[in-house]
């Protein structure tokens, strides 16, 4: 039947890619928890980010320094993310309530459409990929390419600064709070506007950090945030919109179907196991695995 | 001495109701006065106006002689106008000492390290200690509405707005909140406009009442002199006071 080592070998990289994806929807799942809206151009910010890695691999770094091109490339994306904020958002946030999410919709799919044709008109639809010397790995018999291990230790860095920020800082506990009560931390004498920006910037940048570290396996391409956009929602919708720990769960999970479903079942269909999933947790647990159904206003 | 705060010829309307008609009240400073009326005379109304929350269509409000119109909420919040709401506005998911110091550090973001003391103290004045580390909305209503009043003092404020801090509280619950507005008051001089139904309290608490009825300001005294009024006897529905 099948050897142990394939099984061995699934799991490792269902666990490395599922990293990835729970990165995307991380940042999904956190600029909701705070902001209560959807940022349908989240794939967007994940293009950038594989095109800033490239650029700056290709250009200016060289292909020894992709580290740092990884940490200057989601640094660009957080700037970007406040720009975004601060221009097209905030003024949506200064007014009441009443369908501010819809505006909100209305407003990231227009720059998404935005920044997809950008990328098109300038670099037109040619596929990059920035070089990567790293050799590959051997975790016990088995080879690993380089560049996925260092995707997964770094996205691994990146989860635990995130959570240390969260749980250890000021301004973690501000975001904190936010996630809370918008009114709560407004009464409180906190500027939910400036909590925002920060939380879009963070957010977005996730999605660029998942860009610049999967540029050198997925490729950059004007429409490559696609895919992991879709992998993002699915994850947030099995692992419940508005959950840290249900995105990072159920980003892991979807990482080991797929793998085990494209090594056991058939690789042509690899994009449809995770689809099972989220069919699977709607009809079982509809808010999906750690979703609550209300929150306290 | 400027009044701690005051509003001038507020009003409001929303469609067809004139919410607050040409509201003009102002609490002394270091003054505890109590604010009642009937269901819908508006007292939530002037409570959202001078915090911020609505922006008043005419009139104007001040804290401590400077004019806070069009500031938004973190901002008077932050120039020492502390409220507290009548469903209580907690962050559920953070424990009761994160609910404090948060309040701490959103009025105080440069403090050195007293954000923790000044918790340790308001845990103790909560008598929310077995808690301290217990998620908010795991507390009972009494609980979470000293926890309230807990966030509200973390930051001496100069001026409290309290909605109907006692409504639907046991007795002991009561009595410890009773304390702590009290003792805010003595020992840092904070103004405290009470709005309440629990007229027991507002005897005790404050020496002046203002009554509201349908949008206006109806009458102003202590509360025996305002309970004798017509007027007010009327807009209760022909209840007396009590």
């Amino acid at each position: 039947m099948y050897s142990t080592e394939l099984v061995v070998q699934t799991f490792i990289s269902g666990i490395m890619i599922g990293v990835l994806y729970a990165l995307m929807a991380l940042g999904i799942t956190f600029i909701y928890s705070i902001m209560r809206m959807i940022n349908w151009a989240m794939g967007e910010f994940y293009m950038i980010g594989s095109y800033l890695q490239y650029m700056l691999v290709a250009w200016l770094l060289g292909p020894d320094l992709w580290w740092l091109a990884i940490v200057v490339s989601t640094a660009g994306v957080f700037v970007l993310g406040l720009l975004t904020q601060w221009s097209l958002l905030k003024p949506i946030f200064k007014k009441p309530p009443e369908a501010r999410d819809d505006y909100a919709t209305v407003v990231t799919l227009a720059l998404l459409l935005m920044l997809r044709s950008l990328a098109t008109g300038i670099a037109g639809p040619n596929q990059f990929t920035p070089g990567s010397n790293l050799p590959i790995v051997m975790v016990g018999p088995m080879p690993l390419a380089g560049a996925r291990v260092a995707a997964f230790v770094f996205a691994l860095v990146a989860l635990a600064a995130f959570w240390a920020v969260l749980r250890y800082t000021w301004y973690g506990l501000a975001l904190r709070a936010a996630s809370q009560s918008r009114v709560g931390v407004q009464t409180a004498g906190i500027d939910v506007l400036r909590v925002d920006r920060v939380a879009f910037g963070i957010g977005v940048a996730l999605a660029g950090l998942a860009g610049a570290l999967l540029a050198p396996v997925f490729l950059v391409f004007p429409t490559n945030g696609l895919i992991t956009t879709v992998k993002g929602f699915e994850i947030v919708v099995i692992g419940g919109l508005g959950s840290i720990p249900g995105a990072l769960i159920a980003g892991v999970l979807l990482g080991l179907i797929e793998s085990f479903g494209a090594a056991f079942v058939d690789s042509a269909y690899q994009n449809i196991y995770g689809f099972a999933l989220v069919l699977l947790v709607l009809v079982l647990k509809p808010t999906g695995l750690f979703g609550e159904r209300g929150r306290e206003a | 001495m400027a009044a701690a705060l005051e509003a001038i010829g507020l009003r409001k309307r929303f469609g067809a109701l004139q919410a607050a008609n040409d509201v003009t009240l102002s609490v002394d400073a270091g003054e505890i006065r109590g604010l009642i009326g009937p269901n819908g005379a508006g007292k939530t109304t002037l409570v959202n106006l001078v915090t911020g929350v609505y922006r008043p269509d005419a009139g104007e409000v001040k804290l401590a002689g400077q004019s806070i119109g069009g500031l938004a909420m973190h901002e008077i919040a932050r120039r020492g106008l502390v409220r507290s709401f009548q469903v209580t506005r907690l962050f559920g998911g953070l424990t009761v000492r994160e609910n404090l110091l948060t309040a701490f550090y959103a009025r105080r973001p440069s403090a050195n390290d007293d954000g923790e003391a000044q918790a340790e103290r308001m845990i103790r004045l909560t008598t929310l200690g077995p808690l301290a580390d217990t998620q908010a909305k795991k507390l009972s209503g009494g609980q979470r509405a000293l926890l309230q009043m807990g966030c509200g003092f973390m930051v001496p404020g100069s001026c409290y707005v309290l909605d109907e801090p006692f409504a639907g509280i046991n007795p002991v619950i009561k009595e410890v909140i009773l304390d702590m507005i009290v003792e805010m008051n003595r020992e840092q001089g904070a103004a405290f406009l009470v709005v309440s139904h629990e007229m027991a309290i507002i005897r005790k608490l404050c020496p002046q009442v203002t009554v509201m009825m349908e949008g206006r300001v109806a009458a102003q005294g202590t509360l025996d002199e305002v309970a004798r009024l017509p007027a007010v006897v009327a807009g209760y529905l022909g209840k007396a006071l009590e």
